[in-house]
């Protein structure tokens, strides 16, 4: 009798990687087959950085400042994060494409369990992520930036842009499920430029002032862009990687859960 | 009489029809004013965040105002003015996808009209986020030297250079007829604005930016729009500002206008 339940429970979690697997490669080659959209995403932050190293040279001799060789360096846990916000809410805005023409309703009358759905669409999403990230890594290293915590650093940073589209595209699955609309998804854009924006992504807070600087430190943004900095500009440390990767990870559980909860609570307790 | 009148009306503009699509864009924003949203919400945020994350800058010494409002207000009215263009462009791509564009095309007044009425909509459209960029900034500290005329010439730097981009958006949606295709703009005009002096001065500028920055024509479009904001009204500031925007709308105008005459042919 246990046999048989233990077999019944490896091809239940079998089929479950197998199926999130399938649907994380649809959403990938399905970001991948627009690659118009998906660039503007990637050059964006890059053109980003590069004009504000060329204008904020200036701004490295401020008292406060941090000690870097050049604004590049301090710019790119910013601008990894910045252009894996631009594409994070993607998963959201194809999940409402599904529900709008009807594919959602043939995927749910077939044995796919619920969870692969969102969670492999996400999945598909993280990894483009991943690539994305190592491709502004490069680019970034070629023009002279250095990570100073070296390998290590580098996949902390491209770990944690996998984990930030976790959140993001969580949240806009929330929406695109509560919703079923791409347009209502598609708004929460201006929320994420902003929450970007009112961080410590392109300034330090200690050269910010008054209710700013308050809404910047208390800015989640600002949380994980600090540790990653240091990461970069400063060296190793074992805290700051927890810590970049810890609020991400925490932040993917809770969020995910919230997905799934949305989407059972829509379609009732299979 | 009449069967003489209308094939003269349909070779000139006709200002009736203008007005008419211009009429019926700004009742579109009446009646649906989370349409106003996006061009507004927008650069009032982007306000909020460069004079919130950049204000440090004033401390340097060459910065070209000691108030951050005073540099920022202007360059942030105008991208909002950008966008206010390119999203008048916006609903010209949803008349094409609803089919009423069609039906507009069948009207007895000339294509121009339409064109023309289109841009005017977007030019008042653009008052909007100017408006809400000048009322953000006095409450965050704006001194405003310039008074009244700085205003005034920063609504029209805005209202001409949302007709720039509406019409340089239009040549695109004439002929691909899709929203999507508006990204196009919308990265050029990122571009244009990001790669000026916006941020900071001319003299802060390195490498190829300052190059760049020197020779993009929204430098001098920035600098018309400023002037009243910093030192003062000067011909020597204006002039250049003039020259672009005229040359600009030209352009857009003949490019447009091509794309418009080319379509159904």
């Amino acid at each position: 009798m246990n046999k048989v339940n233990t077999a019944t429970s490896s091809r239940v979690i079998k089929n479950f990687f197998s199926q999130t697997i399938v649907l994380a490669q649809r959403s990938l080659v399905s970001e991948l087959r627009q690659i118009a959209t998906v660039l503007p995403g990637l050059l964006f932050p890059l053109l980003l950085a590069f004009t504000y190293t060329e204008q904020f040279e200036r701004v490295l001799s401020l008292p406060g400042f941090p000690e870097v060789d050049s604004f590049l360096d301090f710019l790119l846990p910013a601008t990894v994060l910045q252009m894996v916000s631009f594409g994070a809410s993607n998963s959201g805005t194809e999940l409402a494409l599904d529900i709008e023409n009807g594919f959602m309703d043939r995927l749910l009358a077939s044995p796919v369990a619920r969870v692969p759905v969102l969670i492999g669409r996400v999945g598909g999403s993280a990894l483009l992520a991943g690539i994305k990230t190592v491709i502004i890594v490069l680019v970034f290293l070629a023009d002279g930036a250095q990570i100073s915590s070296g390998f290590a650093g580098f996949l902390v940073l491209t770990l944690s842009a996998c984990l930030l589209v976790v959140v993001i595209g969580g949240l806009s699955q929330i929406l695109a499920i509560r919703s079923g609309s791409q347009e209502v998804v598609g708004a929460t854009f201006p929320l994420i430029f902003v929450m970007i924006f009112m961080s410590s992504a392109f300034f330090p807070t200690e050269l910010m002032s008054g209710w700013f600087k308050q809404l910047a430190e208390f800015n989640p943004m600002t949380w994980i862009i600090d540790p990653l900095r240091r990461l970069m500009i400063v060296g190793w440390s074992w805290s700051d990687a927890a810590t970049a990767l810890g609020i991400l990870f925490l932040g993917s559980v809770l969020i995910t859960g919230a997905s799934v909860r949305t989407l059972h609570k829509k379609l009732g307790r299979p | 009489m009449n069967t003489q009148t209308l094939p003269k009306a349909a070779n000139g503009i006709s200002l009736s029809i203008a007005m008419a699509v211009c009429r019926r864009g700004i009742l579109r924003v009446v009646s649906r004013p989370t349409l106003l949203l996006p061009i507004v919400f927008m650069p009032v945020i982007m306000l909020v965040s460069f004079t919130g994350a950049f204000g440090s800058l004033t401390r340097i010494e060459g910065y070209g105002s000691e108030n951050i409002y005073d540099w920022m207000a202007p360059y942030v009215a105008l991208q909002g003015s950008v966008f206010a263009g390119v999203f008048g462009s916006a609903s010209t791509a949803e008349d094409f996808e609803t089919g009423f564009f069609d039906r507009l095309l069948l009207t007895p007044g000339s294509r121009s009209s339409i064109l023309l009425g289109t841009v005017l909509v977007s030019a008042i459209r653009s008052l909007f986020p100017t408006a809400g960029v000048i009322i953000v900034s006095l409450l965050g500290g704006l001194n405003l030297s310039g008074g009244l005329p700085a205003i005034l010439l920063l609504t029209a730097a805005s209202a001409l250079m949302a007709s720039v981009f509406c019409l340089f958006s239009l040549a695109i949606v004439y002929r691909f007829k899709t929203i999507r295709s508006l990204m196009i703009v919308q990265l050029v005009a990122f571009t244009s604005f990001f790669m000026t002096i916006g941020q900071v001065p001319l003299e802060f500028m390195t490498g190829w930016l300052h190059q760049v920055a020197r020779f993009n024509p929204t430098t001098n479009v920035l600098r018309f729009a400023r002037q009243g904001f910093l030192d003062g009204i000067t011909w020597e500031l204006t002039w250049p500002g003039i020259v672009v925007f005229v040359a600009a709308n030209a352009v857009g105008s003949v490019l447009a206008f091509r794309s418009l005459r080319r379509i159904g042919s």
